[in-house]
């Protein structure tokens, strides 16, 4: 027991090395910026990509050494480390994009950086998480750092309102969360996960009990990734909050809720299975339906991405439907669903790479135009022949919307090839038809932004700012976003290796 | 030599597409950009004449077949194939390419390098979907098709391009995403991506009726069928002129190519089910497309509705399943391509100097511009349908082989009423013809056009050539197809046996049923009823 309370760090440090140079680098990232007066400006970005490229190299470079750490706290493997690289590798973009930001509005934040750093262990943790507590405590490292930083731009009302609307809501979710997971605990008599799967193989599992507990852990965790009817929070707070964040918002944070959110299904399955997957499907159809016809009547293109990353949460939650699909009829179809069960669940990883490179595209254009007004690139109307003036920047946003719309030859297609093709196989035909008319209704709204763009004629309040570090950035986003839609299989082989090393 | 035979068909498609990302990226001026344009788009040419002339028209399977493993464990796999309908229509895309850039010469002069990278991307994205042998690359393809052509017609287009590139991009998705889920759950069945292993399937009947319908709305829209037809006409008017010939001369093919190639093959009991209903709209389509042809101001949508018209006829011959029709038919949509991309040059030409297509506008032209009132005539005769002149080989096969189709029901009455859309056809290209070119010069703003200039010529010479020895030629094209035909028509055997045995008399005589009797025996035997 006094290991539990007081870990040994110290035997357990080579797993954990990249949480703790995450960890020791955000306390680093602190003091600097509190104690060395002599800081010019763009120091403190340059040290936070230095924590987090040591930790990716740490990542890439170390044997890795899998299984539980911490006492059986975390469960260190290639699932973790996929959604670190993940973490990481948006870590960095969104520092990049977000010396750029500070540019546009003449506004510099140094408690993003050390923020930024928190909020990426948080979600590490998470990833790992082989504990309800480790859950909670991953998810709330996150949180509480993403809180401060969508609502702390000083003397901006709206992104103070962003900020405190997501603390409310997010506060509430929490509250759903720790309720279920007390119940789960009652089910299990421990909160370990490896406790849940034991009492779900006992002898008389308390179904009532998990039933409750597991939705309403479920509830918690639709908040993180905006599922309906969760979601309220989504639209205000991606519209409210710097564009920077924002897009780490829709990316980094949608991904650790996603990482949780399919580990905790596959825990519980087949149970919650059963319990849950009808209500499951009936979220999933709602949530890409409501994201994508609300989406239709935005003016704003933040909002509009916040209505459509709810729209793709949907599309990964049919992934994760799929996952848990109950094997219906004959014992082949049972032999079957393993399979099913892990193509569906390499395609939602996949999925949340093409999703996170696609959108992190778009929100680094979206983030640097519109300088020198004091706003984002917001107002769609205002693209209006952008390509004029802007055309890399113009071209990688086109890239990256087109991509979202699951056209060909981008990656966003090969995601919904690999997730419908998912469907398909698991014999959930209305399911990818209804998948298929969503992404065609989604279509509707990128294309507006592109006939702002490239057709319409120049006008005085045309958005020209730009900043070459960030349109750079995303233009590399964008070749990578056609290139892995030419060339997926690499990430997808390595997408269906890592889902297996979870399920075992 | 063998690294040619085995990549050819790689290098004809994406040649394009490397000249457009030179276009895009590195080539700034506008008259470079025309000259690499046009450059790349020949090489491309002189490429595809590869295949011709090592093509063999003895085989009706795939030639020139490249495949290796691109996707999952290589059930996806990048797989190209050419048979003898690939290779007409390919051939018809690369001829029309260097074509289509020396047309838009003084008609595009604002980012002339984007607009002509989005040509060849465009190019890139046909050829490959006619090459394409595995569904998942042929509906890569097929979609990439839809990014050029929205952007050439949103950007480039006329007062209302905006509205017109959105309704073109909606309506084709709106095909083929049904058309993916077909796919995809073929490609469960299956166990791979690769046609002939969907040919392979045993589908129920059920089965067989919905994915026929998802991969026939798909190349509906594209064709159109009536009542799917709406975009093509706002398409065709705010597209510019090069933007309208490829419209016509190959986008629209693709739909009748997709139900030639996929939805007819795969599903025969689809085709059953739903041959009647398709040829009741196909006949609509005709008649349809050419009454509203007749009533329009604006040359450039006369030729468009002329389009539905024509494109019916295509659809017609193709589900009269008779080996007649079907080659009357692919060889409809080569002649449509030629001689309706030289009547959207020709609109072209006029609009240049006018900046207006009214009809109303002209009168009595040809007094101005004899050679161009000399090659307008030309087109119309060649697109009513007048013999020695490539269309009337197409719809004559077509009409007949859909006579004598013993599968349909009324074949007989069909033909009939499609033979009226011929002289319909006549009447209104006719009527225009006469109200743009004859009679007094009255409209004064006419009085000092100038006639054709040499690099017009030089566009429309090619075109009206092959016009003319495809009319007087056909073999040359039907020599290429004809084994292609039987091959993939194979899967509907059972329906071309029983046809065969029912219209012995007459049918087996014209075309014997184990397709012995060579292509120009086919066609002087046709001609002589």
């Amino acid at each position: 027991m006094n290991e539990f309370f007081i870990p040994a760090v110290g035997s357990q440090a080579g797993p954990l090395l990249p949480y703790l140079i995450v960890a020791a680098g955000g306390l680093l990232v602190m003091l600097v910026d509190s104690f060395v007066k002599t800081l010019k400006k763009d120091h403190l970005s340059y040290l936070t990509l230095f924590v987090l490229l040591g930790a990716i190299l740490v990542q890439i470079t170390r044997v890795p050494q899998d299984g539980p750490v911490l006492g059986g706290m975390m469960l260190i493997g290639a699932y973790a480390r996929f959604f670190n690289f993940l973490f990481l590798g948006v870590g960095v973009m969104t520092t990049i994009f977000a010396t750029g930001g500070f540019d546009r509005d003449g506004l510099y934040r140094p408690e993003f950086y050390p923020l930024l750093l928190f909020s990426i262990l948080g979600m590490m943790v998470l990833a790992a998480a082989n504990d309800l507590l480790t859950v909670f405590l991953g998810i709330e490292t996150m949180s509480l750092s993403v809180y401060v930083l969508a609502g702390g731009v000083h003397g901006n009302v709206r992104s103070s309102e962003a900020g405190f609307k997501y603390l409310v809501l997010g506060g509430f979710s929490s509250a759903f969360l720790l309720m279920g997971m007390a119940l789960l605990y009652g089910f299990a008599g421990g909160t370990g996960f490896a406790d849940l799967t034991a009492a779900l193989r006992g002898d008389s599992p308390d179904i009532t009990l998990l039933t409750l507990g597991s939705g309403l852990v479920l509830v918690g965790m639709g908040f993180k990734v905006a599922m309906v009817p969760f979601h309220m929070w989504t639209p205000d707070v991606y519209e409210g909050a710097p564009s920077y964040i924002t897009g780490f918002m829709a990316t980094a944070v949608k991904a650790a809720g996603f990482a949780i959110l399919v580990r905790f299904v596959l825990l519980l399955q087949p149970q919650t299975a059963f319990a849950w997957y009808p209500v499951l499907t009936a979220l999933t159809v709602i949530t890409m339906t409501l994201g994508n016809l609300v989406a239709l009547a935005q003016s704003n293109i933040k909002r509009m991405l916040a209505w459509s990353s709810i729209a793709h949460a949907g599309y990964l939650l049919l992934g994760v439907v799929t996952m848990i699909s109950p094997a219906a009829g004959d014992s082949e179809m049972m032999l079957r669903s393993s399979e099913i069960g892990g193509s569906a669940g390499s395609a939602i990883l996949f999925y949340l790479i093409a999703y996170t490179l696609m959108n992190l595209a778009a929100f680094g254009i979206i983030n640097i135009l519109g300088k020198g007004r004091g706003e984002d690139g917001e107002e769609i109307h205002r693209y209006a022949g952008l390509y004029h003036r802007n055309p890399v920047a113009a071209a990688t946003l086109t890239v990256a919307l087109l991509s979202l719309a699951g056209i060909p030859p981008m990656v966003g297609f090969m995601g919904k090839f690999y997730l419908f093709s998912a469907v398909v196989r698991a014999g959930l035909i209305p399911l990818a038809i209804i998948g298929v008319v969503n992404s065609l209704i989604s279509v509707y709204y990128y294309l507006r932004v592109m006939v702002m763009m490239y057709m319409k004629d120049e006008e005085e309040d045309t958005y020209s700012g730009t900043e070459w570090v960030s349109v750079v950035t995303s233009g590399m986003l964008a070749l990578l976003v056609i290139y892995l839609g030419i060339q997926p299989n690499a990430f997808q082989r390595a997408a269906e290796v890592i889902f297996r090393q979870i399920t075992f | 030599m063998s690294f040619i035979n085995d990549h050819i068909l790689t290098l004809v498609t994406f040649v394009p597409l490397a000249g457009s990302l030179a276009l895009w990226t590195v080539i700034r001026r506008d008259g470079l950009a025309r000259i690499f344009a046009l450059v790349v788009a020949l090489i491309d040419f002189v490429l595809s004449l590869h295949l011709w002339f090592h093509f063999d028209p003895g085989r009706g399977d795939d030639q020139f077949v490249e495949r290796f493993a691109w996707l999952l464990s290589g059930e996806v796999t990048y797989h190209l194939g050419m048979d003898g309908i690939s290779l007409v229509l390919a051939l018809l895309t690369t001829f029309l390419g260097p074509l289509v850039i020396l047309s838009t010469w003084s008609a595009i002069t604002k980012r002339v390098p984007g607009f002509l990278g989005f040509v060849l991307f465009l190019q890139t994205a046909m050829l490959g979907t006619f090459f394409a042998r595995d569904m998942l690359l042929f509906y890569v393809f097929w979609e990439a098709m839809l990014i050029p052509m929205y952007f050439i017609i949103g950007i480039w287009g006329g007062q209302r391009r905006i509205y017109a590139s959105v309704k073109f991009f909606i309506f084709t998705m709106v095909g083929s995403v049904f058309m993916l889920v077909g796919i995809l759950w073929l490609f469960f069945q299956a166990g791979s991506m690769a046609l002939t292993d969907f040919l392979n399937l045993q589908i129920g009947h059920e089965q067989q009726l919905w994915l026929f319908a998802a991969f026939f709305l798909a190349f509906a829209i594209k064709v159109p069928v009536f009542p799917l037809h709406t975009w093509l006409p706002d398409a065709h008017v705010e597209a510019p002129t090069a933007g309208s010939v490829i419209l016509a001369g190959v986008l629209l093919k693709m739909g009748t190519y997709g139900m030639l190639r996929f939805a007819m093959p795969l599903f025969p009991d689809g085709v059953t089910f739903f041959a009647p209903a398709i040829s009741i709209l196909a006949v609509i389509g005709i008649i349809y497309g050419a009454l509203v042809a007749m009533v329009q101001p604006d040359v450039k949508k006369l030729v468009a509705y002329s389009s539905v018209s024509h494109l019916g006829f295509v659809v017609l011959g193709l589900f009269s399943l008779t080996p007649m029709g079907v080659a009357g038919g692919i060889f409809q949509m080569l002649a449509h391509g030629l001689s309706t991309g030289a009547l959207f040059l020709l609109v072209g030409v006029i609009y240049d100097r006018r900046h207006t297509r009214e009809i109303s506008e002209f009168g009595g032209l040809a007094h101005q511009m004899p050679l161009y009132a000399t090659f307008f005539m030309i087109a119309t005769l060649a697109s009513v349908g007048l013999p020695i002149l490539a269309g009337f080989i197409g719809e004559f096969m077509i009409l007949f082989g859909t006579f004598h189709s013993s599968t349909l029901v009324h074949a007989k009455l069909f033909a009939i009423l499609a033979a009226t859309g011929v002289v319909l056809g006549a009447i209104y290209m006719f009527w225009m013809y006469q109200r743009v070119f004859l009679g007094k010069l009255s409209n004064d703003k006419n009085r000092n056009l100038p006639d054709l200039n040499l690099r017009e010529i030089v566009v429309l010479v090619p075109i009206l050539v092959f016009i003319f020895w495809l009319g007087v030629q056909p073999g040359f094209i039907l020599d290429k197809i004809e084994t292609s035909v039987e091959h993939v028509l194979a899967p509907l055997g059972v329906e071309q046996h029983h046809e065969s045995q029912t219209s012995e008399s007459h049918h087996a005589r014209i075309l014997p049923a184990g397709g012995t009797g060579s292509p120009n025996f086919v066609v002087l035997e046709a001609e002589s009823h």
